[in-house]
């Protein structure tokens, strides 16, 4: 190590040797450097095994969910019904056997993960956008429309979910991937508002928020230049959090009979039809119910990694 | 006997990136009913230091890996978490920095204060009752006996430091160590909660650590002060000494750093801040570890090779330089 | 203390109100009238009559009207499909039961669930925590049917332990309870000894050590109550899963409850108990909320101050 004639200079002229390794990007008072905190975020994501694998067992079944039904050679919708070959066990040619109608169960899984996860997506993106929309007027607007909001939001959670769902589902009459979509998110983006309006709100006290004020900033600019995108990061755990609700809301609809309709079947319309011989032939029940548990699993654990992945305490302990 | 010796304290962290050595050879003694300040930056270890005394220390990842500890003639690091336990809060007890998270929020203050006395004394209710009231009085908390059932968040921050300081005196402790007791508190109420710790020192006959980044602090209420740096001791005298004639170069950037606002040496400039950052604790350096930001660093005298020892420069006045005050030929700008 | 208690208890009552007016709303938009149904053809005249007699045929803010002073005489009103009984008969007859399983879940959750997170939290790292966090991961994601399948093949059948279906007596009531409340104690579970860990790590237990207290004072006084208090939070929302995964294990073990009920109520188009089983629904979910606010009242002191 080499020592400079004076430090003052040094430090000054930017040669002084660096002793200390500060967190990458953070000088003492900058703003948050958005392109840092991601590759930070992303290298704290890949230290956490559990949420790694589990990041990979979720793209893999989605890649499977997508890619397997193009290349079967199988076509649930259209092969003819074949009920010699009904309920067979797991063999080569059916890798998980058949369901009543002789239709390969492999492949129907992968349709069936198609459409939950569709809509499980589908209804996450729903109900995080009214979230969005809600929060943070609650949020950035405080005082007196906050109140009111918040005040509607607490009776609105007293509605009970299934049964509200259920109307809205009876509302619409068809129970297709949309109408499936649109029910649930009605009946499930409370949370995600309040979750949106406290981080606005904690976000607003931000000196950087006044500053932008200060600057003359418009509220809509604040809103989505600031504001918004450092909620960024809570809303995305939000959707691996929102994920398994509402792929385990659309398989309990669809378990009890108000899924949607065949030819379409949803993990849960699979499970429904397999409940009435799972004695004998517990496999067509226990598939789907065993891919949903995995897609669950699996939305737990990355929401967990990106919420440690997310969050700048480290975990070393610190002395003062 | 002095009340307490710390000898060669060694405290490090075992964390993923190695292993931290918070506190690197530290010795010190404290004698009863005088004060003992130990004053550094953030991070030179010496809040690691109180706790290790305490035995606080979070034991996976850190640990006490060398030296001893003797209060009152036993080595606390060799005791079993038992025998501490007895010892705290009744032979040794220590007050936080922030009042606020120190206490218990869910529970009144009468408890916090009462389970003290009922677990080193097995006081009966109305006994402990009484004596919270008195030790609130003590501390000079007004209308001590209606505040007592209150909760934490009903009090201002400088009340609730006197109450973790009637918490920490309650047993009648031999030593009391402050971690930084006033830094989290307005500069008026840190001057009463100074003054009340130095009266209760003399009433109780405490020998007292105070912890501070604060030289104002120090001025104030030590006798003794220890000045740490990067996990060791760089200098330590009497007050008075130390500000009169400080030697290490660390010592008087702290002194020239503080603001003055009369005397003599009114700087009319820019405060004097200390370039540079403290080293890494995980490695630190060979040599001297305030050699990168010393103004008399010199290659020559081998200021980076070896680290220099703590030694005697003048009776009671350690130093743990090559180039302390009295040593040097010229004097720099 | 009182007022804030009776200061929660007025909130329902709006509420309600809402709850009362979106059902009410909702339900006029569904399509087709219960007494047009195809297989119960009536004439026009008869037609006519039954409208009037059930108020269909007045504007519908007077409909509101005479069904939000209905609910709270206590009068739900008429089924309209099963003409001969009223709504009070009908959930008089099954909610009982529906409550039943709700609450004995929900028992199977904390009973079970805070104790696990308790040890996890207190042997941090241990096979036993490594274990806890996978069953609750598991409990948590796995959907309540294959749970209930399971349970029903594996002890009825199999091991020919329990009853398959039904609620007559204990032992009935014992897979179902379970299986509806093993995700609520997973989530506890997990949720406990999140917020344990947490509170472990906060400054006042440092103060507590400092004063020489027992490890075991300083769990079960200082820690446990501390973390109970996101727990508590955390029950509304499993109540609401409660009472939405009673239809489903209903429907399962076949017990006679209400969730199976509403759900040909729904098809059917028998409005009023349709609309009397979700304000039902919600009035329990509301008094739930409430106490779960006045318990948190109770063990965070700061929110009794705090609350406008």
């Amino acid at each position: 190590m080499t020592l400079p004639a004076n430090p003052r200079d040094a430090v000054a002229t930017g040669t002084a040797a660096p002793d200390v390794v500060a967190g990458a990007g953070a000088q003492a008072g900058a703003p948050i450097e958005q392109a840092n905190l991601w590759r930070d975020a992303w290298r704290r994501y890949i230290q956490n095994r559990g949420a790694v694998v589990a990041g990979a067992i979720f793209v893999a079944f989605v890649a499977f969910c997508v890619i397997w039904p193009i290349i079967t050679p199988y076509d649930i919708h259209n092969d003819p019904v074949n009920f010699s070959q009904a309920y067979e066990g797991p063999s080569l040619k059916h890798p998980l056997g058949t369901d009543k109608l002789g239709k390969d169960l492999l492949t129907k899984l992968a349709l069936g993960g198609r459409i939950s996860i569709a809509i499980g997506i589908g209804a996450t993106l729903t109900i995080l956008l009214i979230g969005v929309v809600y929060g943070s007027i609650a949020g950035f607007a405080g005082g007196r429309l906050d109140n009111i909001q918040m005040r509607l939001l607490d009776a609105l959670y007293g509605l009970p979910y299934l049964p509200f769902a259920i109307i809205v589902l009876a509302i619409i009459g068809t129970n297709n991937l949309w109408t499936m979509v649109i029910a649930l998110s009605i009946a499930s983006w409370f949370t995600a508002a309040r979750i949106v309006r406290g981080q606005i709100i904690t976000l607003k006290e931000n000196d950087y928020v006044r500053a932008a004020k200060a600057v003359g900033a418009r509220w809509y600019r604040v809103l989505t230049r600031h504001l918004l995108p450092n909620t960024l990061g809570i809303l995305i755990i939000a959707i691996f959090l929102e994920l398994p609700g509402v792929i385990l809301g659309e398989a309990f609809l669809s378990f009890i009979g108000l899924g949607i309709s065949p030819p379409d079947a949803s993990l849960g319309s699979m499970a429904q039809e397999g409940r009435e011989v799972y004695r004998v032939h517990p496999n067509v029940i226990a598939i789907p119910s065993i891919a949903i548990a995995v897609l669950v699993l699996c939305a737990n654990f990355i929401a967990d990694g990106m919420r440690d992945a997310l969050d700048p305490r480290t975990r070393e302990t610190k002395e003062h | 006997m002095a009340l307490l010796q710390v000898e060669n304290l060694r405290t490090h962290f075992f964390t993923r990136e190695g292993a931290v050595k918070a506190v690197d050879g530290v010795s010190f003694s404290v004698e009863a009913g005088k004060t003992l300040g130990i004053v550094g930056e953030s991070g030179c270890g010496k809040s690691v230091t109180a706790l290790s005394l305490m035995g606080l220390i979070p034991r996976p990842p850190a640990r006490i890996v060398e030296g001893s500890v003797t209060f009152q003639g036993r080595d606390l690091t060799k005791l079993s978490e038992g025998d501490l336990e007895d010892i705290r809060g009744r032979e040794m007890a220590m007050i936080f920095q922030d009042p606020m998270t120190s206490l218990n929020p869910t529970l009144r203050i009468r408890t916090q204060i009462t389970e003290v006395l009922d677990r080193h004394f097995g006081y009966s209710k109305d006994d402990a009752r009484k004596r919270a009231v008195e030790l609130l009085e003590e501390v000079r908390i007004p209308r001590a006996a209606e505040r007592l059932d209150d909760y934490p968040h009903r009090f201002s921050g400088g009340m609730r430091q006197r109450v973790m300081i009637a918490i920490a005196i309650a047993c009648n402790p031999k030593l009391l160590i402050a971690d930084e007791p006033t830094t989290a508190l307005d500069v008026t109420v840190q001057a009463e909660i100074l003054d009340l710790l130095d009266d209760l020192r003399r009433d109780h006959e405490m020998g007292m650590i105070i912890i501070t980044h604060d030289m104002g602090v120090i001025a104030e209420t030590a006798d003794q002060v220890a000045v740490m740096y990067a996990g060791q001791i760089v200098e330590q005298a009497q007050t008075e000494e130390l500000f009169d004639r400080p030697e290490h170069p660390y010592t008087e950037a702290l002194l020239g750093a503080l603001p003055q606002l009369e005397g003599e040496n009114v700087r009319m400039g820019r405060l004097r801040s200390i370039p540079g950052r403290p080293p890494d604790l995980i490695a630190p350096p060979e040599g001297c570890r305030f050699a990168p930001r010393c103004p008399h660093a010199n290659l020559s005298d081998g200021c980076a090779q070896r680290l220099p020892e703590l030694r005697q420069i003048r009776t009671g006045h350690l130093v743990r330089s090559r180039h302390p005050a009295s040593e040097r030929q010229a004097v720099p700008v | 203390m009182t007022a804030f208690i009776i200061r929660r208890l007025l909130w329902t009552i709006p509420v309600l109100l809402l709850v009362i007016l979106l059902t009410f709303v909702l339900m006029r938009q569904i399509e087709g009238n219960p007494f047009r149904r195809s297989s119960r053809a009536v004439s026009p005249a008869v037609q006519q009559n039954l409208e009037r007699k059930f108020n269909l045929d007045e504007p519908w803010y007077v409909q509101y009207a005479l069904y939000v002073k209905g609910v709270f005489t206590f009068d739900l009103g008429p089924s309209l499909v099963t003409r001969d009984r009223t709504v009070n008969d009908i959930i008089k007859e099954h909610f009982p039961k529906s409550l039943e399983l709700g609450l004995l879940a929900f028992v199977w959750a904390i009973a079970l669930g805070i104790p696990m997170g308790v040890i996890a939290a207190l042997r941090q790292n241990s096979a036993y925590d490594y274990g806890l966090m996978f069953f609750s991961n598991v409990g948590y994601a796995v959907p309540s049917f294959l749970v209930a399948t399971l349970l029903i093949y594996y002890v009825s059948l199999k091991a020919g332990l329990l009853p398959t279906n039904g609620w007559i007596n204990w032992k009935y009531k014992i897979l179902p309870s379970f299986a509806l409340g093993l995700a609520p104690m997973a989530y506890f579970a997990r949720l406990v000894r999140g917020s344990m860990l947490e509170t472990l790590q906060q400054d006042y237990i440092r103060t507590a050590k400092a004063k020489g207290l027992r490890w075991r004072r300083i769990v079960t006084v200082h820690a446990l109550r501390n973390s109970l208090i996101p727990a508590v939070t955390a029950v509304a929302p499993l109540l609401g899963f409660i009472i939405t995964g009673t239809f489903v294990i209903e429907v399962i073990f076949s017990i006679p409850g209400i969730g199976r009920y509403f759900i040909t109520a729904v098809s059917s188009r028998d409005y009023s108990v349709v609309m009397g089983i979700t304000v039902l629904t919600s009035f329990v979910i509301v008094i739930a909320n409430m106490i779960v606010d006045i318990l948190y009242g109770i063990l965070d002191p700061r929110t009794r101050d705090a609350r406008t």
